[in-house]
């Protein structure tokens, strides 16, 4: 059953085409690691799933709803959508706990007892029930990344978009990350995720595709592609990150 | 003339009730601007075309007149043109909230500005309406960051209230000048005055100080 379905989707940045017709159908249970050189439109085609870009062409359908149906149906798509971005954007004013905490409460309207429990639930699922108390600004960006993902799992989503979530971590920082939505796909999360791991793309992806000029030039199975490219662009691409 | 400081105290209750007048123009004043003011800011950062145009139009014209002209605009121009009459008092109470509004649209547009868009994404992505977000997310972080500029408005506007002189309010700096046209003991009464005046700014100070230690400023 395809939870995400890119119909002749176009995103124009006026003259600039980011996404150029693009047709792609995400399956419920899919790990999509979606890579690419900068400005090829991937971080686009993730941003306009939760509609944080909005598209100018073609439909995007995601669990049933357009994208362009109006701002009460986005909303919805948008509690389905969890999303996790490279700078990790947590709340600066609020603990650990807190920041996971509200989004079943001002989202999901959860008591504020309700809303604490599944927050503590999720970060010892993260990791960091000891850092519950501690400020954004007094964990590491491993941490508060970790945080930002229990953060978006808080609302129940069905769907989570990675951003480059690793991107900005330092080597040893990103694999407590990566351990992390690792054991995500694990649990059949349906994941859609950006990034420059080809490692993870390899080991835990289902599926890869890799854009080049908003388009999708390759799409198939990660293991296969990235050890018989079947292009030079790939290959070469390959080969640089 | 000797300097006699004590002349200062037979005229401390005339100075106090300046004093009272000056204070409560800047208070009744500025909570009147601050209303204005994070009206106009919201329109500013947040309104649509219209809404900032608007907006952007009251602050130049404030921001681009001196505050005498509004003043004395209110107090003398207004009954000419649309025969509100207005007394002293509330054309220069109105004067302080139509000036102050303006500066504080400013610093609220900037204090919301300054707000990583990050955060706002991150709001929205949750599947919050925007006004949530505003009201959750990056209402209080700019609100922390409201207060240093917002205190110097302040003490701008309280020392702003010696020029209604012009429209004859009995504020501070008017009784001093009432007082030193029955005695001519300028040193005296001007320095009493300027004292009195830099009591209130520096409690103003004080309070202000005391609010930012207590909200963590990020």
């Amino acid at each position: 059953m395809s939870i995400i379905t890119f119909n002749k989707t176009s995103k124009h940045f006026g003259a600039l085409k980011v996404l150029d017709q693009v047709d792609l159908s995400i399956d419920a249970g899919e790990v999509v690691v979606l890579i690419g050189p900068s400005g090829s439109g991937k971080s686009t085609l993730l941003r306009c799933i939760n509609g944080l870009e909005q598209i100018t062409d073609g439909d995007l359908v995601v669990d049933g709803i357009s994208v362009n149906s109006g701002a009460k149906q986005l909303r919805e798509i948008r509690q389905e959508a969890g999303m996790v971005f490279q700078q990790f954007n947590l709340f600066p004013q609020l603990t650990a706990l807190e920041n996971v905490a509200f989004g079943p409460k001002k989202v999901r309207g959860a008591d504020r007892q309700e809303a604490d429990r599944v927050a503590m639930e999720l970060l010892k699922k993260v990791g960091l029930e000891d850092k519950a108390k501690h400020f954004p600004s007094e964990l590491s960006g491993g941490q508060q990344q970790r945080v930002a993902i229990a953060r978006a799992l808080a609302i129940k989503p069905k769907v989570m978009l990675f951003d480059e979530a690793t991107s900005a971590l330092d080597p040893e920082l990103k694999q407590e990350v990566l351990n992390v939505m690792r054991q995500l796909a694990e649990e059949g999360m349906t994941m859609i995720v950006v990034t420059h791991e080809i490692g993870f793309a390899k080991q835990v992806g289902t599926r890869l595709i890799f854009m080049e000029h908003g388009k999708i030039a390759v799409d198939g199975d990660p293991r296969e592609l990235i050890d018989n490219p079947p292009n030079d662009r790939l290959k070469d691409f390959l080969q640089h990150v | 003339m000797e300097i006699d400081w004590s002349v200062i105290f037979s005229f401390l209750p005339e100075l106090a009730a300046g004093a009272k007048t000056t204070l409560y123009i800047t208070v009744v004043g500025l909570i009147g601007g601050m209303f204005l003011g994070v009206v106009a800011g919201l329109m500013r950062a947040y309104g649509g075309r219209f809404l900032n145009a608007v907006a952007f139009v009251y602050i130049e014209v404030i921001r681009g007149t001196p505050i005498v002209v509004q003043v004395m605009f209110l107090y003398f121009a207004l009954p000419v043109l649309a025969d509100i009459r207005i007394d002293p008092l509330s054309a220069a109470i109105l004067a302080i909230i139509v000036n102050a509004g303006a500066y504080i649209a400013e610093i609220v547009r900037g204090a919301l500005l300054s707000i990583s868009k990050g955060l706002t994404e991150a709001g929205l992505a949750m599947g919050l309406p925007y006004w949530k977000v505003l009201l959750y997310i990056t209402g209080p972080l700019a609100f922390r960051r409201l207060i240093p500029p917002l205190g110097n408005q302040f003490i701008v506007s309280l020392k702003d209230t010696s020029l209604f002189i012009v429209i004859g309010v009995g504020e501070l700096a008017r009784t001093g000048q009432e007082i030193m046209a029955s005695n001519f003991r300028a040193v005296e009464i001007w320095t009493a005055v300027a004292v009195i005046y830099l009591l209130m700014t520096g409690t103003l100070t004080l309070l202000l100080r005391i609010i930012e230690k207590r909200m963590r400023i990020l």
